[in-house]
C-alpha cells in the first residue's frame, strides 16, 4: 500500500495517458463516446416503451441503468488488456504492477463520472426535478469502484496466461447485461427473484436509481450486498493478481 | 553492511513443448493429464554481496544467466529459491525510455519516465532544467517525441534516468548508444556517480569497459558462479574458460 502511494504519480500519469489516447485523437472524442450509449438508450426506449409502460419514468430508469452498467462493462473489458498492453513496464523495470490495472480503472471511473454529470441535466429535464439523495451518489460510486477494480485485477492477471479470456469475458458480460435490470423493469422478473437479486450489479443499479430518480435511501440489504460484493471482488482480485504477477515477466 | 545481498538464488524457467496460451487448451491439457514442459535452471545457487560505493561487473557468455540475474536484481523476475535484498532506491537501466509516449512532448515524457522510475512531480521539477541541459535538448522541450531522432531519444531517456538520483544503478550495456561525445559524457557520469558513493552493477560483454569501471566482478557459466574476485582476475578467468578444454 505504501508502495502504491510512492508511485501515485505514475498511476496518475498512466491514467491521463489512457484518457488522452481515448479522446484526444478525435476532436469530438468524448462526445463520440457518449453518443453511443445515448443512442442505445434511445433505441431501447423506443422499442420497449409500450411493453414496459407500467414503469413510471421509463426514460430516466433506462438512462441511469445503462450508465451504471457502462462503468462495469467498460471497466472490466478494457482491464483485460491492462497488463499485456504495457509489456515494457512489466519486463524492463520494477513498478508495482497493480498500478497498470488501477490506472485503467481510474480512467474508466473518470469517464463514467463525466457521463453521469452530463446525463444529470437530462434527468432533471425528463423527471422534472432531482431528489436530494443524488448527493450520496459519490459514496456509491466509491463502493462500485472497488467492485470493478477487483474484477479488473482478476481479469488482467488471468489474461496474461489465458489469451482467450477476452472472448470468454465478452460472452459473460453480455449475459450479465441481460441478467441485470437495465432495460426491463424489476417487476418483469417473477419466479426467480431471490436468486436474481444475488447479482451484485443488480443491487448497484437499484441503488443508483433510488438515489438519482426516486429519492430513496438504499435499503440496508442493498448496502450489505454491494459492500460485501465490493470487498469480496477486491480481495479475490488482489490475491489472484499477487499470485500470478510473480511470473508476468516470463509469460508476457 | 552490503547494499546488495544476493543469497543462494535459484531461478527456474519452464519451457513448454507446446505453449498453451488459452483456457481452452489448458482445459484439454487437464483432461489429457500431460505435463508438457521442460525445466531449465537459469541460475543455480548464486551468492554475492556488493558494498556501498562499489562498481560490480557481471560477465559470462550468452545464455550464462547474466540478464536473468540482472532482472532478478531489478525485481522484474522473482527467484524460485534464495533471496535478493537491495537497500535504498534502485534504478534499472535494462531499457531506456520505458513508458515514453511518441504523441506527447519531450517535457511531458520526462515527467512520465521519472514517474516510471518512482519519482514524484516535485522532485522532477527540481532537476527539470538540468535534465534538458545534460541531454542538450533545451530547444526541443516542446517538440513531440515522435519527431525526435533516435540519438535525441536516447539522450533524453538517459538524462532523465540519471537524474532520479538512485542509490544503486543496474546497467545492461545501454551505454553503447549515442555518438562518441555522448558516450564519453555517460562514462564521465558513471565515474561521477561512483565518486559520490553510488553502487553500480554493470553487465556487459565489453571486457575492456568492465576492466576499467569495475572493482570486482562475477563470472557466470551455465547459471553457476565460476569466479568472483577483483575485476581483472575474473576477466582472466573468463578468457581461460573460453579456451578449448584439452
Amino acid at each position: 500500500m505504501r508502495e502504491l502511494w510512492q508511485y501515485r504519480e505514475l498511476t496518475w500519469n498512466l491514467t491521463v495517458v489512457d484518457l488522452k489516447n481515448r479522446y484526444q485523437n478525435t476532436a469530438l472524442g468524448f462526445l463520440w463516446s457518449l453518443l453511443s450509449p445515448l443512442m442505445t438508450a434511445m433505441v431501447l426506449f423506443l422499442v420497449f416503451r409500450y411493453l414496459f409502460e407500467q414503469e413510471p419514468n421509463f426514460a430516466a430508469y433506462l438512462l441511469v441503468g445503462l450508465m451504471s452498467w457502462r462503468f462495469f462493462a467498460a471497466g472490466t473489458t478494457s482491464a483485460v488488456y491492462a497488463v499485456v498492453s504495457k509489456p515494457s513496464l512489466v519486463t524492463k523495470v520494477y513498478v508495482p504492477r497493480q498500478i497498470l490495472v488501477l490506472s485503467n480503472t481510474v480512467a474508466n471511473l473518470i469517464s463514467s463520472i463525466i457521463e453521469f454529470i452530463i446525463i444529470i441535466p437530462i434527468l432533471f429535464f425528463i423527471s422534472g426535478g432531482l431528489p436530494l439523495t443524488i448527493l450520496l451518489f459519490p459514496l456509491i460510486f466509491l463502493i462500485y469502484f472497488w467492485f470493478v477494480y477487483g474484477i479488473a485485477l482478476f481479469l488482467a492477471s488471468l489474461y496474461v496466461n489465458f489469451r482467450d479470456l477476452n472472448q470468454i469475458w465478452e460472452v459473460v458480460s453480455s449475459i450479465l447485461f441481460f441478467l441485470s435490470p437495465i432495460f426491463y423493469p424489476m417487476s418483469a422478473i417473477k419466479g426467480a427473484m431471490p436468486i436474481y437479486l444475488l447479482n451484485p450489479i443488480t443491487e448497484f443499479i437499484i441503488v443508483y436509481r433510488n438515489l438519482m430518480i426516486y429519492g430513496n435511501l438504499p435499503s440496508l440489504y442493498s448496502l450489505a450486498i454491494i459492500c460485501v460484493a465490493a470487498a469480496a471482488a477486491f480481495m479475490v482480485g488482489t490475491i489472484v493478481f499477487n499470485r500470478l504477477q510473480r511470473r508476468f515477466a516470463e509469460e508476457i | 553492511m552490503p547494499v546488495v545481498a544476493v543469497n543462494n538464488i535459484y531461478k527456474r524457467f519452464r519451457i513448454p513443448h507446446y505453449k498453451k496460451t488459452t483456457l481452452f487448451q489448458n482445459a484439454i491439457g487437464l483432461i489429457k493429464r500431460q505435463q508438457t514442459y521442460e525445466e531449465f535452471w537459469a541460475l543455480k545457487d548464486v551468492t554475492f554481496e556488493v558494498k556501498q560505493g562499489e562498481t560490480f561487473g557481471i560477465i559470462g557468455r550468452n545464455g550464462s544467466g547474466k540478464s536473468t540475474l540482472l532482472k532478478l536484481l531489478a525485481r522484474v523476475l522473482y527467484p524460485d529459491g534464495g533471496s535478493v535484498n537491495i537497500r535504498g532506491k534502485t534504478a534499472s537501466f535494462l531499457e531506456l525510455g520505458i513508458g515514453f509516449q511518441p504523441e506527447l512532448t519531450a517535457a511531458e515524457n520526462v515527467y512520465i519516465y521519472s514517474s516510471v522510475l518512482g519519482c514524484g512531480r516535485r522532485q522532477t521539477e527540481r532537476v527539470y532544467d538540468s535534465i534538458f541541459d545534460f541531454a542538450e535538448l533545451k530547444r526541443f522541450e516542446d517538440m513531440k517525441l515522435k519527431n525526435f531522432s533516435s540519438g535525441m531519444y536516447t539522450r533524453l531517456a538517459f538524462s532523465t534516468a540519471i537524474h532520479t538520483d538512485p542509490d544503486t544503478l543496474l546497467i545492461d550495456e545501454v551505454l553503447a548508444v549515442g555518438d562518441e561525445s555522448f558516450q564519453k559524457k555517460c562514462a564521465d557520469t558513471i565515474y561521477d556517480l561512483r565518486k559520490k558513493g553510488r553502487t553500480i552493477i554493470y553487465v556487459s560483454h565489453d571486457l575492456v569497459s568492465v576492466g576499467n569501471l569495475c572493482q570486482r566482478a562475477l563470472l557466470l557459466d551455465g547459471g553457476r558462479t565460476l569466479a568472483i574476485d577483483s575485476a581483472n582476475k575474473v576477466i582472466e578467468a573468463y578468457h581461460r574458460s573460453l579456451q578449448p578444454h584439452d
